[in-house]
């Protein structure tokens, strides 16, 4: 028993040599993206400019609440999310402060900016709507309105409720149309379902290449992605969708769109740092490398999208204040339980 | 007064109080959590009830259901066989049937439905080989049934390892008589053997349920709304404490039922695994039951191991001149290290709980140690951040800043998974009859000298299986290891998980392959270890 004492005492010395991260030339990020592109973008950062990157990977909600909870003690100096929503419910709680940036500003699209400043867009993606070429004639398709009409029933797919992207859609709606409209179109909208939600966005361009459905709701990203699979079956059931972007018409609101973004934390311990590595990722290199690695709208205009991405065509983006995606989500999660939305 | 006086009249004061204390602190996250945003306000129970509940109990009961089903199916059947008959690859089955405990579920589901989609390489084969044929294999696979299967595939081991060891300890004083009485193996098997281990099956079942009722990977892949879903989104997507509060609520008030159960079936079948009479020698089963045994010996390893194992293996070599190998060694090193010492200390407290439990004789400190296996009932995230609350809230701790140390990271993890630790201790403890204790006591041994002298000894075979269960447990570690992690750490779990999610099943698969392996050679070596020591008492 005494043996297994020392052994103990003796891993706990052997920790308490762990590293604190020195606070000199470094940055904290809290972070909900983890794809590979991130790594390569801080690793050519630190090259650049010798500022290390540490880094923090957590779903955006937990990492709000790890936020708040540290208050002043926090480490984080940027907070970065795939979604307007939760980067306003982070301001929402006093969680971050301005950002002031010439370099910056000059980088980003000003319809993507936070209109209070207190976020910036890395790049941004929109919910379209997918539908197999063989059965579904794509004059038909208007809007996400029209999603919910009587001739689409059991032929929709889309992932469940719980998800961010369809919480973020269905506030863009109560936020253009009110609750009440809202709510009768996901009322409309679950009776459609071709099944109960499950999967994530590309399990419902599968399910439409196996028959199981003709329509899905999806971020257009994944197509791009599917299109580049190495995985042939994946390039084919990418093939046989064809990308529509809705609400073009011109009274409608233009397709929704949301953007992967960065928040500056309100007590900063590297604000300078931090600054410098926001400029980076929105200046035209790393810029074309996001949107030739993830298929995602660059948020800097002078960057054209992938060759893919191109393809689908310019449209008309939804124009709100990205803001309201935050301010509408917990109406959006009320709605979907009562209209039984899985 | 009365309290007080009674505790200085207690025989076993310190440890009693000692345990107490350790399990205080190990349930202060929790009693913060509640204390701290628990109000009742009725519009959030009105909302939970008219909308939500009757779906997530409907669902949580359903998957717990079939999962337990498959897992028992899965468990029981090869246990017993492997126990009892001699036939061809015997020992290979016993340390085959262990192996699926080293995927974790997430990637068990993951695995799969990306095996059987519909790009996948099974309906990519027939499409384009049998395109008549393949009609037939195009179906939804996302379905809560199938989820319960693939649950029961890889928690099985739990049943399977609890009741391979109650039924070679089984004397054959009891078999033997009951073939005099004339009982066919049959009913053997069913009237005598599974009474006899029922607690030892229940608590190895009762982990499962527990797995089941923590498991959010792969039950939100699947779109199957349990108890647990509900509390991230109540709590995370609304930032409403209350409607996630009252879940917990509801889900330990299950795990409560399901405890109140297993002691029923304990207090009903008080019996000891008697201590003189031989184990039983194998038998050579009869001809016609070889197809029984090969097949249900079979189909747990092949469906819960093998086929997993050899699609993230082929993945893993078609990806092989994209792997990042000094990434890779980084990632065993960091699982490996906070595994082990987790575990050493996971087994420490529990056996300590265990035998205050058993010294004592004290309802208190049999109340004490079961409370503190509700750790393992509760979503890894909300322990997390019942940690942070902690951590940052009381000032007093404040001023360490530990939130993000290896600490408070292993803290958590040693109050999730006491209960895995403590399962199997338990119920080696308990066959021991309580002669021994008296025996030693009568000699003068005090009860430090017992623990060392008596108990370490006879139950290093529950020690060692305790560590292999809570080694490779933590080694599949996700929630808690993703919020409360240090700067710039990843696990093996934590970066297969991050490319699973982002469905990029090929880079992951190198890393899942090392969680596959590393367990896979634990519980080997360790598996080997337990049968020479069966083979030995």
């Amino acid at each position: 028993m005494k043996r297994i004492l020392v052994f103990i005492s003796a891993f706990l010395i052997l920790f308490s040599c762990d590293e604190t991260p020195n606070k000199s030339n470094e940055i904290n990020l809290y972070s909900q993206r983890h794809y590979k592109v991130d790594e390569q973008q801080y690793e050519a950062f630190e090259k650049q400019t010798g500022i290390k990157v540490n880094v923090v990977k957590a779903n955006a909600d937990e990492l709000i609440e790890r936020l708040k909870n540290e208050g002043k003690n926090s480490p984080a100096d940027l907070f970065i999310t795939v979604d307007a929503g939760k980067l306003q419910k982070a301001k929402d709680l006093d969680l971050l402060q301005k950002i002031s940036s010439p370099i910056i500003n000059q980088n980003i699209d000003a319809d993507l900016k936070d209109v209070n400043g207190y976020w910036i867009p890395i790049t941004y993606r929109a919910r379209i709507i997918v539908y197999s070429k063989d059965r579904v004639n794509v004059e038909e398709l208007s809007t996400y309105d029209n999603l919910s009409n009587e001739k689409w029933r059991n032929k929709v797919l889309v992932r469940s409720s719980s998800n961010a992207y369809n919480q973020a859609l269905l506030s863009s709606i109560i936020a253009n149309e009110g609750e009440e409209s809202a709510s009768n179109w996901a009322n409309q909208l679950v009776k459609n379902f071709a099944r109960d939600p499950k999967g994530n966005d590309r399990d419902q361009v599968k399910a439409i290449a196996a028959g199981q459905g003709d329509l899905a709701i999806v971020n257009s990203y994944y197509i791009g992605l599917l299109l580049s699979s190495e995985n042939e079956e994946e390039i084919k059931a990418g093939n046989s969708v064809g990308v529509f972007f809705p609400n073009q018409g011109p009274d409608e609101s233009g397709s929704h769109i949301n953007v992967s973004g960065i928040g500056l934390a309100k007590n900063a311990p590297n604000k300078e740092n931090a600054i410098k590595l926001m400029e980076f990722l929105t200046s035209e290199s790393a810029q074309k490398t996001y949107t030739n690695t993830s298929y995602e709208y660059p948020a800097n205009p002078n960057v054209e999208p992938n060759e893919i991405v191109k393809n689908w065509g310019a449209f008309k983006k939804d124009v709100l204040d990205l803001n309201q995606l935050g301010v509408f989500r917990n109406k959006a999660i009320e709605i979907f339980d009562k209209s039984d939305w899985k | 007064m009365e309290i007080i006086k009674k505790i200085v009249q207690l025989e076993h004061k310190r440890w009693v109080i000692g345990s107490s204390l350790i399990a205080l602190i190990l349930l202060l996250p929790v009693i913060f959590l509640f204390t701290n945003i628990f109000e009742i306000e009725q519009s959030s129970f009105v909302y939970l009830w008219k909308n939500l509940l009757l779906d997530y109990s409907f669902n949580t009961f359903y998957l717990i259901s079939i999962t337990s089903f498959f897992a028992l199916l899965f468990g029981i059947f090869p246990a017993w066989y492997v126990s009892n008959y001699k036939f061809k690859f015997r020992v290979f089955y016993d340390i085959a049937l262990f192996l699926p405990l080293a995927i974790p579920t997430y990637i068990m589901a993951f695995t799969y439905s990306d095996l059987l989609s519909y790009t996948g390489p099974l309906q990519s084969f027939f499409r384009n080989n049998y395109p008549d044929f393949s009609q037939i294999l195009n179906n939804d696979y996302l379905q809560i049934e199938i989820l319960g299967i693939l649950l029961g595939l890889a928690l099985y081991p739990y049943v399977y390892t609890a009741s391979r060891v109650s039924f070679s300890l089984i004397g054959s004083t009891y078999i033997n008589m009951s073939k005099n009485l004339g009982l066919s193996s049959t009913k053997l098997f069913f009237k005598v053997i599974i009474p006899l281990s029922k607690p030892a099956i229940f608590s190895g079942l009762f982990l499962v349920i527990m797995e089941v009722l923590n498991e959010y990977g792969a039950v939100k892949y699947f779109g199957v709304n349990t108890y647990t879903t509900g509390i991230f989104r109540a709590w995370f997507s609304m930032g409403n404490e209350n409607t996630a509060i009252q879940l917990a609520c509801l889900l330990i008030f299950v795990v409560f039922i399901i405890l109140f159960i297993e002691k029923l079936s304990h207090k009903k079948s008080k019996f000891y695994y008697s201590t003189n009479s031989k184990i039983e020698k194998l038998s050579t089963p009869a001809k016609n039951k070889y197809i029984y045994i090969y097949t249900l010996c079979s189909l747990p390893f092949i469906l819960g191991f093998l086929i997993p194992f050899f699609y993230i293996l082929k993945n893993s070599i078609n990806n092989i001149k994209n792997i990042d190998f000094s990434r890779l060694l980084e990632l065993c090193i960091n699982s490996l290290q906070v595994s082990t010492i987790s575990t050493v200390l996971i087994i420490i407290i529990a056996l300590l709980f265990l035998y205050v439990e058993k010294i004592s004789k004290l309802k208190f400190s049999t109340f004490i140690s079961q409370v503190t296996s509700l750790g393992y009932v509760i979503p890894g995230a909300v322990i997390g951040l019942g940690v942070i609350l902690l951590f940052t809230k009381i000032t007093m701790f404040n001023s360490f800043s530990l939130i993000g140390s290896f600490y408070v990271l292993i803290y958590a993890y040693v109050f999730r998974f006491l209960a895995v630790g403590k399962s199997p201790i338990k119920s080696s403890l308990e066959k021991q009859p309580e002669s021994f204790d008296d025996t030693a006591k009568t000699l003068g041994l005090g009860p430090f000298k017992i623990l060392q002298k008596i108990h370490f000894p006879i139950n290093r075979l529950a020690l060692i299986t305790a560590f292999i269960v809570t080694f490779v447990d933590l080694l599949k570690e996700l929630p808690i290891t993703l919020i409360l992690r240090p700067f710039n750490f990843d696990t093996l779990a934590t970066q297969t998980y991050e490319f699973a999610i982002e469905e990029m099943m090929v880079e992951s698969s190198s890393y899942s392959l090392a969680i596959i392996l590393i367990g896979s050679v634990m519980l080997i070596f360790l598996k080997y270890i337990i049968n020479k020591q069966i083979n030995a008492s």
